[in-house]
């Protein structure tokens, strides 16, 4: 038996053995016999199949970041924090403008007003009057002015001196963009026109500084036939109130009405536009779809020459809008186009009346094929203006109003849709001679006349009223109408309301995006979306910087190239939720190539392992026992 | 030790492949104004034995139509066409009825996804609205803030999920995620789901999105059957959930103003062979209140006009005779068009232009071609002289 142990421990270790038997000849001559191989073993246990397992196992380790590598997905890296960032600031502050005014009080002398006018004191109750109006709204709704205007007063009597007062005169600054005196000499207050080029020759060309947005009101005493103060807006940044024998406490009231109701606030009743008066689309483009409608073609038909109004009338419209949308136009005439609401006779006002109960239903969806346009791409928004030419059996056709009076346009809008009016001919006689009738063209001045409806439909569209007096509480202001389809200082609170509804717009569609791509952390993200937002970040950065100095059409720019980038990204083809796997299909793909195997890997080394550790275990009894017994 | 390091590994990769969900707040949009209805209707079915689901959708697409909804607010999408199938015996024509009153395909279908291309992928792409650049508008649902969307699927369907062409399904979490993505980008302002499948109410259970509004023509466990079979076509016709529906909106025209609660309620669960189940917790209005128009009908808030802006400068051209007859207008368009052309920079299009000028003067021009071919012999014996 000693043989055989031995014979067997040789073949084991046979170095190592051997020096230990020889070693311990003597005494372990007689313990060999002694050692059970179950619970002892006089050498050290191998650890070449300990090494062996544990090698493959690392190799397993080692090569789990390379796979983790190569199926790692794609994505773009967002910048989540500056995207939450922003639509918190946005949401959290709304955007203010800075606004500047200014009034003048022109030709009063000291004799009517009870004394020298003072300009502090003018301005404090100026001041005073103005907080309370934008208290009385919310003034702190984002694309308002807020409390962040600047207001100066100048006092330009004939025979005595102009004194001006600007509350940066207190910080020792000599502002350049303030009143010439004497600037504006004797103006003819019988035409307006006059007094509107005067009033901007002498105002405007003067003011560099706020980028030229600086809002004047001018009260003039003298002229008139002395019925009372009238009050103009003109057509840039500036109006006026004249009239004879003025006090210049109660001008007060009216000029702090003119700055807030009418400058800030668009001559509206409330300061902000609804959503439903927002028509530019995702990606800030509108597209104006006019349509001649004839109802009946055997009648009579009607074409129009929109070539020339294009030119001549639209363009200067489209100019004016620019900051706020990028507009293109089309036209079209179709034919066979009757309307689905009825129309009944009234003998009393001599036509065919159709009341404001039946405008919801006039648009005829199934004959009229407006939408036909194949310029407006996806995200566009496409305003309809069409002009509807009554067929002989509805001629003339006339829209009665709730109060029952006759409609002067005889047209109406939708919002967001777009605007529709009825065109009869001069006189309704139907033709009646041999073959088809011929083709009308419109006159010049009818054609006219539908372009300044249309333009009011556009101005409503946007949120403006289509007429030209504004009544507010404490007088009537008229409007004077501007040749671009929109005044200056409406462009301006059109960029401003604009340029909130972007920003609110791009803030909330980068949350979406950055929470939509945080909880899809399998979704590919491509590079043109990682672009796109940081885009679309640098613009949002740039409107709000020009925002806060004060200009209004480069913010609202930038604004619309923000929100059209944003949605780009949100609405990226590749974002779909539906192909990205589910933690069910990865495990079940994974599983079956690395469980089976890295089981047994594990199992083996860990099988090793243990046998090795009860192998040491034994051998270290035995020395122990070797010890002892020595 | 073998054990834990295991269930390491295992933990591992769950961790890996696991996903996490975050749950967006929808925002409230009361103070907006109701601006358009859309209708999304979809038959997700194929095969000649599904007739009837093609049926349902053609049905609803007419109601919806006759009510006031414009085809280019409609996005209908029918996976197969049973109208010209050749199974059909009547061809072009899809009934409803077994007495065959009306003709769905009559007049005036515009089907916008049609046969394969109706999958869950584009379903998904019509209500997300991410689609590829070059899909053109009428497929694409161009909601605004202010729409009401009428969603109604129809065809084959079970728990959780609805079978599309047979192949693919759409789960109701796939779908909550959707209408999710929709309302956060206030692409609809109130939507109603309409859903004819059997098991259908199991469609809407992971709905959280505020402002939907549910209804179901079964609920878990239950089928949702046929209504009756057309011998003629020897195939069912309609099913019994839209039949009913059918004949609610048959007594309605479009100025009226029956109220969802009525139309709700008046599904007998008797006739139904089911329960139709609806689901109102993440709407707030009062149904009562709210008219079927709403949704299924077409409304338009319209705006008077006041006054025109009078600001244009006008130039007074005299009132010359309007009528002229057709033919001269013609030509003044293209006499318009020639002195276009002379004022063109271009000296090439000038020479073109003054000869086309020269040639409209010249009357005859069969007999300048003929002069010409004539002149064309004696240049030619010259010729042949002169070489010789």
């Amino acid at each position: 038996m000693a043989e055989i142990a031995e014979s067997a421990s040789t073949t084991e270790h046979p170095l190592g053995t051997v020096g230990a038997s020889r070693s311990k000849a003597s005494p372990s001559a007689l313990r060999e016999s002694d050692v059970d191989p179950k619970t002892m073993r006089t050498t050290t246990p191998g650890l070449k199949r300990v090494f062996l397992t544990f090698s493959v196992l690392l190799s397993f380790l080692l090569g789990f970041p390379f796979l983790w590598k190569t199926v790692e997905i794609y994505r773009s890296p967002l910048p989540f924090g500056d995207m939450d960032a922003l639509s918190k600031q946005i949401e959290s502050s709304p955007l203010q403008f800075p606004c500047h005014f200014q009034s003048v009080f022109l030709n009063f002398d000291s004799r009517s007003s009870g004394g020298i006018l003072d300009p502090r004191e003018l301005r404090r109750s100026i001041l005073s009057e103005m907080t309370k109006l934008t208290s009385q709204t919310l003034e702190r709704q984002c694309g308002s002015c807020g409390g962040n205007f600047t207001l100066s007063v100048v006092v330009d009597s004939g025979d005595g001196p102009c004194r001006l007062f600007d509350e940066r005169h207190g910080n020792g600054l000599t502002p350049n963009c303030s009143y010439k005196c004497g600037a504006l000499g004797a103006l003819n207050l019988g035409d307006d026109e006059a007094i509107d080029e005067a009033l901007r020759s002498a105002l405007d060309e003067s003011c560099s500084d706020y980028g030229g947005k600086l809002y004047t009101v001018v009260v003039v005493d003298g002229g008139g036939a002395g019925e009372g103060p009238k009050a103009l807006v003109g057509k840039h940044r500036h109006g006026w109130i004249s009239g004879r024998e003025l006090d210049a406490e109660a001008m007060i009231g009216r000029m702090a009405e003119m700055f807030v109701k009418v400058f800030m606030n668009g001559a509206r009743e409330d300061g902000a536009i609804h959503g439903e008066f927002m028509p530019v689309g995702a990606d800030g483009r509108v597209v104006l779809s006019f349509s001649l409608l004839n109802a009946n073609p055997d009648d009579w038909f009607y074409d129009w020459d929109f070539q020339r109004l294009d030119d001549t009338l639209l363009n200067p419209v489209i100019e004016a809008l620019k900051p706020i949308a990028n507009i293109s136009v089309e036209s079209q005439v179709l034919y066979h186009t009757p309307k689905s609401s009825f129309s009944y006779w009234d003998e009393s006002l001599g036509s065919y009346i159709f009341s404001t109960k039946d405008l919801s239903f006039f648009v005829n969806s199934n004959e009229w094929h407006l939408d036909t346009s194949v310029a407006a791409g996806g995200r566009t928004k496409i305003l309809q203006f069409v002009v509807y030419v009554p067929s002989a059996k509805e001629c003339p056709l006339s829209l009665q109003l709730p109060s029952g009076e006759i409609s002067k346009t005889n047209g109406f809008i939708s919002p967001m849709w777009g605007g529709v009016m009825v065109w009869h001919p001069q006189s309704c006689i139907k033709y009646s001679g041999s073959g088809p009738p011929a083709r009308l063209l419109m006159h010049p001045d009818d054609l006219h006349r539908i372009f300044e409806v249309l333009m009011g439909q556009l101005r409503q569209l946007f949120g403006l009223k289509s007429n030209s007096i504004y009544v507010g509480a404490a007088g009537a202001y008229k409007l004077l109408p501007s040749e671009k389809g929109f005044t200056e200082w409406e462009l301006d609170v059109l960029s401003r309301q604009h340029t909130c509804f972007n920003l609110h717009s791009s803030g909330t569609t980068l949350g979406s995006l950055s929470r939509l791509v945080q909880s899809l952390p399998r979704m590919i993200i491509k590079d043109e979306i990682g672009k796109q937002v940081k885009f679309s970040l640098e613009a949002a950065q740039l409107a709000q910087t020009n925002a806060s100095v004060g200009l209004y059409e480069a913010s609202a720019a930038s604004s619309r190239q923000a929100r059209s980038l944003a949605e780009d990204a949100f609405f990226h083809p590749s974002i779909m939720s539906v192909s990205y796997f589910s933690f069910e299909h990865c495990f079940a793909v994974y599983s079956p190539f690395f469980l089976p195997v890295s089981l047994h890997v594990l199992l083996a080394a860990v099988r090793e392992w243990r046998r090795y550790k009860h192998e040491k275990a034994k051998y270290v009894r035995w020395k122990v026992k070797q010890v002892k017994a020595a | 030790m073998a054990a834990s390091s295991a269930v390491v590994a295992i933990l591992a990769s769950i961790w890996l492949c696991s996903s996490i969900a975050a749950d967006a707040s929808g925002s409230s949009s009361e103070t907006t104004m109701h601006t358009n209805n859309w209708a999304v209707l979809v038959c997700t079915s194929r095969f000649w034995f599904n007739y009837r689901h093609m049926a349902n959708t053609l049905s609803l697409y007419r109601t919806v139509k006759r009510l006031g909804i414009p085809d280019e607010r409609i996005i209908l999408m029918l996976a197969d066409d049973m109208a010209c199938n050749s199974r059909n015996k009547y061809p072009a024509q899809v009934f409803n009825n077994e007495n065959h009153w009306l003709n769905l395909y009559g007049d005036n279908v515009e089907v916008d996804y049609r046969g394969y291309e109706v999958t869950v992928e584009n379903f998904l792409r019509v209500l997300t609205g991410r689609h590829e650049s070059a899909v053109p508008r009428s497929k694409r649902l161009l909601s605004d803030e202010g729409s009401h969307i009428l969603l109604y699927m129809t065809g084959h369907g079970g728990d959780e999920f609805l079978k599309f062409q047979d192949s693919e399904e759409l789960q109701s979490h796939d779908l909550a995620d959707a209408v999710k993505q929709m309302k956060e980008k206030h692409r609809f302002k109130e939507l109603l789901i309409m859903v004819d499948t059997c098991q259908a109410a199991t469609l809407f259970n992971q709905l959280h999105s505020p402002g939907v509004l549910a209804i179901a023509s079964s609920m878990k466990g239950e089928n949702s059957y046929s209504h009756h079979l057309d011998s003629d076509v020897g195939v069912s016709v309609v099913d019994r959930f839209t039949f009913y529906t059918l004949a609610f909106f048959e007594r309605l025209n479009m100025y009226d103003n029956a109220s969802l609660s009525r139309l709700f309620n008046s599904y007998d669960p008797n006739l139904l062979m089911s329960n139709a189940y609806y689901r109102t917790d993440l709407y707030q209005r009062n149904l009562q209140e709210v008219p079927v128009t709403n949704f299924f009908g077409s409304v338009m808030e319209t705006v008077h006009t006041d006054s025109a802006y009078r600001a244009f400068p006008q130039k007074n051209t005299p009132r010359e005779t309007r009528i002229r007859t057709g033919k001269t207008a013609e030509d003044d368009s293209r006499r318009s068009i020639l002195t276009d052309m002379t004022k063109a920079e271009c000296p090439f299009t000038r020479i073109v232009s003054s000869l086309e000028s020269k040639m409209e003067t010249v009357g005859n021009l069969d007999s300048l071609v003929n002069y010409g071919l004539v002149m064309i012999l004696p240049v030619l014996v010259v010729s042949v002289w002169l070489s010789t």
